[in-house]
């Protein structure tokens, strides 16, 4: 029993701590620009196929992967937002989703064209295909390597919102566009770069979940982002906090879920959400840390 | 759509063309000269694809589309069906009923198909059967593989419209349990699809396992809604229980994903017989490479490797030469349909669905997976595809079948009347 307690428990922070490297450039996006991306999901699927492509035929090691990858995805968000996103942000809210989803579509079909449909199985990562025993049962090393990426994910991402004067910035133009930029805060490009890097943690989501999942297919990005959504709901639009603790929670929440009450683990993580949606709207820590 | 009704007299006399023909053999009297001449078959013959071409699943249809065209062009560089082009539009069913219902429309009231093809789901296999039904057009199915298809909606309710092409999940439960009855395995398990063709498979292995061995017991299930990308709940579920045998019939990405996630955790180490109904997929196979473990159960609806005749031979070359790919399952079934239509066509010298209803059933089939027959109660193919012990070979980058065991289709597929015990295996005769 022991054992199997303890492994739920791994399984779940570590299948936590992916849905918060994807969750935190959505909410970080979301809260600063207020558009909700539908695109985020495409984000970590290019992420993915270009770390793989710099393991596969570039010949170059994982790590440098998952460096280039997300830095690629950079530039596809730069274009998406400077291009696109900047005609919809004073129009309605579905115009908005309409774009996003829009290129949610184109980007499945260039992955299509470019990787071909067939899903393509990742190549082992040297040093980190190890497991070690844990309690009597075998436990991967690279799943903790994760357990460790995730929280200092959070902490940098603390330390650069809350203590850099960019972060002062940003939270200034957060809170209110209009004074921002009345005191002389060029928000269009403060924009754009806050797009980028929500883009940049997406993508670096992807990159580290190609050992992980072990698996690319296109339409990957669709079915992370459905989690990625739900804990932005839950720990509240555009919270920080909220997202490490709610990607924690649905994590933990689906491992134990699909362990003790099998018959509801689909449900479990909705019926969260409508529960904290009736409760408390606004999620869990909705302007704690605003 | 009113059609004139072949008359009695015609088909006594093409009967007799067809035999005349075929006594001179194709040297001396070439049928495309022959059917060309013929007015019962009028303009192209259009056949309607459907097959999941988006989504995480979009691989499949990739490999429908490359056996159906390679058929297409074999089939209409050698003077085309009874004279006439074989024509075809594919489109993308998603895996969503709605959508092979539109497509099924589409194929009909607009684009006047003659004969349609594909569906990948079982769901949706069984939200199309009766619209095609009533539109009367053939539909033959190449890889949805429930059951209730052939059982309820053709044998039960009469839709005599639907023929099914690929292995159903008799193959996946109750092959998959005679394989499992000479395994020293007492307690098995499953991580099985939480949907119809997941719950379906595993009842049909506990039944028939059940009856084969009893005193074997099943610990543990697991059950993976469709998506998953983290199998390690499931893989703690199971190791849990510790059963001697695992079952599992989860497929295409999502198995290699569970394969790999299974290995990190050390779970063959500890599980010493893993079946794989579905594994012997190319997609899975390919996708695994050397990560699939040695002697792991794999099966398929059709392995490249199998039959070792001539003809499966130089068509696994010639696909590899226009695709430059191994041809998966969905290729070979999507393939054969093909040629399937045409000898039915060439058969009843018309393209109208009663006459090719009668053709089809009982008709034997050549194909690369061997000779296939339809069965005339439930319009199910009857042919056979092997189990066989994950190996590998040094020439090829991925693992292939080693031991292989043929249970014969007719030993393991479900029987008419569908009713009660006696029609499901083991039989006595």
């Amino acid at each position: 029993m022991m054992e199997s307690l303890v492994h739920v428990c791994l399984a779940g922070i570590s299948a936590g701590m992916f849905i918060w490297l994807v969750a935190s450039g959505l909410t970080l996006i979301f809260g600063v620009l207020r558009v909700l991306n539908f695109a985020h999901g495409s984000f970590y699927m290019l992420g993915a196929y270009l770390c793989y492509t710099c393991l596969k035929f570039l010949g170059i090691d994982f790590w440098l992967g998952v460096i280039v990858g997300p830095l690629a995805v950079c530039v596809v968000g730069y274009v998406m937002e400077r291009y696109l996103l900047r005609q919809v942000y004073d129009l309605e809210l579905p115009y908005q989703l309409l774009l996003t989803f829009a290129v949610v579509l184109i980007a499945d079909e260039l992955v299509k064209i470019i990787w071909g449909a067939g899903s393509i199985g990742s190549p082992t990562v040297p040093g980190l295909a190890g497991s070690v025993q844990i309690v009597g049962r075998n436990f991967p090393v690279y799943n903790i390597f994760i357990m460790v990426i995730g929280p200092l994910v959070a902490l940098a991402l603390w330390a650069l919102l809350e203590k850099s004067w960019w972060g002062r910035i940003i939270r200034a133009a957060a809170s209110d566009r209009e004074m921002a930029a009345a005191i002389g805060v060029r928000v269009p490009s403060l924009y754009t770069g806050v797009f980028v890097f929500g883009a940049w943690l997406s993508a670096l989501g992807g990159a580290l979940a190609v050992p992980y999942v072990g698996l690319l297919t296109t339409g990957m990005g669709e079915a992370v982002i459905i989690n990625a959504f739900v804990v932005v709901v839950i720990g509240g639009l555009g919270s920080l906090k909220g997202a490490f603790l709610g990607a924690l929670f649905i994590g933990l929440l689906n491992s134990f879920g699909t362990r003790f009450i099998p018959a509801l683990d689909m449900f479990l993580t909705f019926i969260l959400m409508g529960v904290v949606l009736l409760w408390r709207p606004q999620g869990f820590f909705a302007g704690v840390d605003r | 759509m009113d059609k004139p009704g072949i008359k009695r007299r015609d088909f006594v006399k093409m009967g007799l063309l067809t035999a005349a023909a075929s006594a001179l053999g194709t040297g001396v009297m070439k049928p495309v000269g022959l059917w060309a001449a013929t007015p019962k078959i009028k303009g192209p013959i259009k056949v309607g694809y459907q097959a999941v071409l988006s989504g995480t699943l979009a691989g499949y249809g990739e490999f429908h589309k490359m056996g159906a065209l390679m058929a297409l062009e074999e089939i209409n560089a050698a003077g085309g069906i009874a004279g006439n082009k074989l024509e075809m539009e594919v489109r993308d069913s998603t895996l969503a009923a709605p959508a092979a219902l539109q497509n099924v429309r589409y194929f009909v009231d607009s684009w006047e198909a003659d004969l349609l093809a594909g569906v990948d789901s079982s769901g949706q296999a069984l939200a199309v059967a009766p619209v095609v039904g009533q539109l009367d057009r053939i539909l033959m199915v190449t890889h949805a593989a429930t059951e209730k298809l052939t059982e309820d909606e053709v044998f039960k309710k009469g839709i005599k419209q639907v023929f099914r092409i690929c292995t159903p999940t008799y193959q996946d439960g109750n092959a998959a349990a005679f394989v499992a009855k000479d395994l020293p395995a007492t307690t098995w398990a499953t991580i099985n699809p939480k949907y119809e063709y997941g719950f379906t498979t595993w009842n049909m292995f506990q039944d028939t396992l059940g009856k084969l061995k009893p005193g074997v017991k099943f610990v543990a299930d697991s059950w993976a809604p469709f998506g998953t990308t983290d199998f390690r709940p499931h893989i703690n579920t199971i190791m849990d229980a510790k059963p001697e045998g695992l079952y599992s019939v989860v497929w295409a990405g999502e198995l290699i994903t569970m394969m790999k996630q299974a290995q990190q955790a050390g779970m063959f180490d500890k599980i010493k017989y893993v079946l794989l109904p579905v594994g012997a997929a190319m997609d899975v196979l390919e996708g695994l490479g050397p990560e699939m473990p040695d002697n792991i159960w794999i099966s398929g609806r059709y392995f490249f490797l199998y039959p070792d005749s001539p003809q499966n031979k130089e068509w696994v070359a010639n696909f590899r030469k226009r695709w430059n790919h191994y041809p998966a399952y969905v290729s070979e079934t999507a393939y054969s349909t093909m040629f399937a239509f045409k000898k039915a066509i060439e058969a009843c010298g018309s393209k109208e669905t009663a006459q090719l209803i009668t053709a089809l059933e009982g008709m034997e089939l050549d194909s690369p997976a061997g000779k296939r027959v339809f069965r005339k109660e439930d319009h199910q193919a009857m042919y056979d595809v092997p189990w066989g012990l994950t190996a590998t070979d040094p020439k090829y980058p991925f693992k292939i079948m080693g031991k292989q065991v043929v249970i014969p289709a007719k030993e393991c597929f479900n029987r008419p009347p569908f009713e009660g015990d006696a029609s499901k295996p083991p039989f006595k005769s």
